[in-house]
């Protein structure tokens, strides 16, 4: 029997989740040999042509890493979806939009501006910008429109399973790649990974008083957190309550806390939303009648750029994906 | 089975017939899938209506059913009863108020019925994803606290006693009785109050079903109306109210002398001491504070006076914990502190007192034993009294300042024949059947009234007092030698941690608030704790014995042994596969109705406690946390609803 055809491809992502392929180490040889790698443009030399030539849903499965934000990418993800059996949101990016997401807090023009006018290591004097179109004698030079929003994959084509990660750990690819292989799979949209939060696996949660209250917001750098301690009980905002787990709190061992990568839960329509109402409700709750609204206040203005906190990892998978320009 | 919902939109008369244009809504609907039926009803919640509804639900074989109608606050109960008649679960009906949100006031008649027609697609939405609700009961626990043991609490507590039910009766003092106790006195009928009160105090301290716990305080109270669960604090008394038969010994002896607050300081008592004499229960306290064994000084004096050996240095505060079924708060009140407006001279120079200070130098078991005496022992030649002092500054009228003054006013010319008596009012407030005749007798006496604009104010001009007063806009000066103030009445001091204690709102002038201010002004917005006396905002004592009377009548016409309690059926629930046990809820419920199973590491709610708040749910992380018939996922459907 042929092996099952496995494309890769990555749309607006930073090459980690590239990385986290290579990172199962030994066991990408169990892979490669259960599977044939038909397009992998970051490793092999296939062109756009070879999977164009391919018949519609000859490829078992497409791992598809990164946002979208250009028409390259509308255009390459619409094709694979096309050629593929299933399509694998891989990593954050694929999944919620990750940090390229956070874009949307801006829009083309705004960005444009910023990277190709203001930033202080440019020297555009003339000021130009990339355009889709440009004359260069008698040749036109063409590049892909580079949308005002970031999107999810799912956002736009059909998505069967996620996975989870910035970027996705070796044993949660590895659990996907074996239930894809096996057929094992479960309901279609699933994400593939635990559906419990990071509360349930964290190493802290054993000390963890039943009554926790955030008396005031610390950020990381300001102190150095007791390593058995819940964060949250020493002021630190970690989204592990609201982020589902499976991840193998490497950041949590390294005394940091949760930024979110692993997404909601199921039940969770906005990641960032069911954070902050989590760590809001939550903060100065002991001496909630003592506080006057400007100590409130206080308390409040002590979250450095919210949306950017609560929604690192999600703003294009959020309620209003973006910000309104 | 496919689903058949019916949507019936009432007119309500003209109320929503002229406003929208109900048929244009019914044959919209009627497309939508699933709606098996769609009409209109000129009055759904008539006799008719109703009849029309079940007989509506049996004939088109209904699944569910949306009711296009008024706010769900008038007749949702009434619908759901009928759908429940009908054989239909009641929780599988929708209301959505098309009346006040629409008819009322969306003035344009294709508006309001574009407007009404979303309401009604919203409910369809959120209709199919209903589920039936069964409703639970629970037993009950017939038992009751009263908190307080002043008039009101007394009177609850034996009007629950009556039939054999069990009663605790709580109060911080050391003694019962409460404010009442501390008058000879009392209007109108002129009775002394002690000997007015002592059977009924006897009466709760002999009653086998009546435990009466003083000098303790209620510290935390979990559970919901029919089964609460109560921490009190029994504070140490040191002397064993088994061993101790009253008789006084222990209190010559005692080396320490401080001043008094049963008798607003006039007097001074020991560190063993009775806050008066007859105060009951006739037991001795040691006050901790300033008992020199108990600060760890050298003293045995009460001790070793004690025949009895009664006295227990080594005693400790007690937790006492006690299941009930309801609460009577009945913590009374106090006076409001004219030390605050400085213009009067209270505490700045004899003889300027409050009525209640005046109040125990009247009382024959006061500091004088009954006599009215200035501070230098002689009598008082003239005393002025000045009304409505702390009005201002409270906002409110207390309604009983100027007859306890009246009635003072009384009996001071019943003692001092001679005196003068002036007293400064800008209002009077004698709302009673015999107030006028009260007030009527006292001028007949003598006792002068004089309006004034209630800009008094006290200086001492030699060995005199003197009243500056303005009335008829002129200035004007009287010379006396007493000045008591008729001090505005204003919740006790432990009102506002009570209130925190079990999440029950306070009013704005600092009285508990009431369930419905004319209708259940015993209730509270908290179902099962109850409210009477002076807690709720300056009373009388026959108001206060009223209102306690009927809170303990209320619990007994609800609260019935042996009968079983509804639970609130929309409760929040936690899904043990998503929880993660990360403790929000735990933190955040109001009514203590989630706690963390340790073994499964997840967070449980108890449905007998839960009130279905939605806090939880709200802040829960996770997802985990449901609220029952409030889904998110039948919300979302109700919004897409109305959001085009």
């Amino acid at each position: 029997m042929a092996k099952p055809k496995v494309a890769f491809y990555w749309c607006a992502s930073c090459g980690g989740c590239e990385e986290a392929v290579v990172d199962l180490a030994e066991d990408i040889l169990k892979v490669v040999e259960a599977v044939d790698i038909v397009f992998w443009p970051v490793a092999m030399d296939f062109k756009k042509k070879d999977v164009e030539a391919m018949k519609d849903g000859e490829i078992a499965v497409s791992f598809i890493n990164g946002a979208v934000r250009t028409e390259e990418q509308e255009e390459m993800v619409k094709l694979l979806r096309r050629k593929s059996g299933l399509v694998i949101a891989f990593g954050s990016c694929a999944h919620l939009g990750g940090i390229p997401g956070l874009a949307n807090f801006w829009n083309r023009d705004t960005i444009f501006e910023r990277v190709y006018k203001e930033v202080p290591s440019i020297a555009n004097p003339k000021g130009v910008l990339p355009k889709t179109k440009t004359k260069v004698g008698d040749m036109e030079l063409t590049l892909p429109e580079f949308w005002d929003t970031v999107r999810t994959l799912d956002q736009v084509i059909d998505v069967d399973y996620y996975i989870p990660g910035c970027a996705p750990p070796p044993d949660i690819i590895m659990n996907a790649v074996s239930a894809i292989l096996e057929g094992k799979l479960p309901e279609k949209g699933s994400v593939l990974a635990p559906d419990k939060s990071l509360c349930d696996t964290c190493p802290r949660s054993e000390k963890k008083p039943e009554k926790i209250s955030m008396k005031e917001i610390k950020r990381p750098y300001e102190i150095i957190p007791d390593s058995e301690k819940c964060f949250l009980e020493e002021g630190i905002i970690c989204l592990g309550p609201a982020t589902r787990s499976g991840c193998g709190e490497k950041c949590i061992n390294a005394n940091m806390p949760c930024r979110g990568c692993f997404g909601p839960t199921k039940e969770v329509i906005d990641h960032g939303a069911k954070g902050l109402s989590a760590i809001a409700s939550i903060l100065g709750i002991e001496d909630e009648e003592k506080l006057s609204e400007e100590d409130v206040q206080k308390l409040v203005d002590k979250i450095v750029d919210p949306a950017g906190l609560f929604y690192m990892y999600s703003l294009p998978s959020s309620l209003l994906r973006r910000k309104k320009i | 089975m496919a689903e058949r919902i019916g949507v019936y939109v009432c007119k309500c008369g003209p109320n929503i017939g002229d406003k929208i244009d109900v048929d244009v809504i019914v044959n919209d609907v009627n497309s939508i899938k699933n709606v098996a039926t769609a009409k209109s009803h000129n009055l759904l919640c008539s006799e008719d209506g109703i009849k029309f509804l079940k007989s509506e639900i049996e004939k088109e074989k209904l699944s569910r059913v949306v009711i296009a109608a008024c706010t769900p606050k008038m007749y949702e109960q009434k619908f759901m009863k009928a759908c429940e008649e009908a054989g239909l679960n009641p929780y599988l009906m929708q209301m959505t108020n098309i009346r006040e949100q629409c008819a009322w006031v969306t003035p344009d008649k294709t508006a309001a019925t574009e407007k009404a027609r979303s309401f009604v697609i919203a409910a369809i939405n959120r209709v199919l994803l209903q589920e039936p609700i069964e409703k639970k009961e629970i037993d009950i626990q017939p038992d009751v606290l009263v908190v307080g043991g002043g008039v009101a609490g007394m009177e609850a507590t034996l009007t629950l006693a009556q039939k054999g039910r069990k009663v605790y009766l709580v109060d911080k003092s050391p003694c019962i009785g409460g404010l009442g106790a501390r008058f000879e006195e009392v209007y109108q009928t002129m009775e002394c109050a002690p000997c007015m009160l002592a059977p009924e105090m006897q009466d709760i301290l002999q009653k086998e079903n009546i435990e009466t716990l003083t000098h303790s305080e209620i510290e935390d109270v979990v559970g919901s109306y029919g089964n609460f669960s109560v921490k009190i604090r029994k504070k140490a008394r040191y002397v064993s109210e088994e061993a101790c038969i009253g008789c006084g010994a222990c209190f010559e002896p005692c080396p320490v002398e401080i001043s008094n607050e049963f008798d607003e300081g006039l007097s001074k008592r020991k560190a063993i001491y009775l806050p008066f004499a007859g105060a009951l229960p006739n037991v001795p306290v040691i006050d901790k504070d300033n008992c020199k064994k108990l600060k760890g000084e050298e003293c045995n004096a009460c001790e070793q006076a004690c025949p009895f050996g009664a006295i227990n240095f080594g005693d400790e505060d007690k937790i006492i914990e006690k299941q009930v079924g309801a609460i009577i708060l009945a913590t009374g009140s106090m006076l409001f502190d004219p030390k605050s407006i400085p213009t009067l001279g209270y505490g700045k120079f004899d003889n300027v007192l409050t009525g209640l200070q005046l109040e125990r130098l009247n009382a024959s078991n006061g500091p004088t034993s009954g006599k009215i005496l200035l501070k230098n022992g002689k009598e008082p030649k003239s005393i002025a009294f000045i009304y409505c002092v702390g009005r201002k500054e409270k906002g409110y009228c207390s309604g009983v300042c100027c007859m306890y003054s009246v009635k003072l006013a009384h009996l001071l010319r019943d003692k001092l024949p001679d005196v003068k008596i002036y007293n400064f009012y800008t209002d009077l407030c004698l709302p009673k059947k015999e107030h006028q005749r009260l007030y009527n007798e006292a001028v007949d006496k003598g006792a002068k009234f004089i309006r004034s604009d209630g800009t008094e104010n006290v200086t001492r001009v030699g060995k005199n007092l003197v009243v500056q007063y303005k009335t008829d806009s002129t200035k004007k000066k009287v010379s006396v030698d007493m000045v008591v103030l008729a001090s505005a009445v204003e919740p006790d001091e432990s009102t506002e941690k009570i209130a925190k204690l079990l999440d029950i709102p306070l009013d704005e002038q600092g009285f508990f608030s009431e369930e419905h201010v004319l209708m259940k002004p015993f209730g509270t917005p908290l179902e099962g704790v109850f409210i009477a006396g002076s807690c709720q905002g300056p009373k009388d004592i026959a108001d206060a014995v009223a209102q306690g009377g009927a809170a303990a009548g209320r619990i007994l016409s609800k609260l019935i042994p042996g009968e079983k309690l509804e639970l609130e059926p929309k409760v929040a629930e936690i899904d043990e596969d998503l929880c993660s046990g990360c403790s929000t809820c735990i933190t955040l419920c109001p009514y203590s109705a989630t706690h963390r199973d340790e073994e499964k590491k997840i967070a449980v709610v108890d449905d007998a406690l839960c009130r279905g708040c939605g806090t939880c749910v709200a802040a829960c992380p996770t997802g985990a946390a449901r609220a029952k018939h409030f889904t998110k996922e039948q919300i979302f459907a109700e919004i897409k609803g109305v959001a085009k």
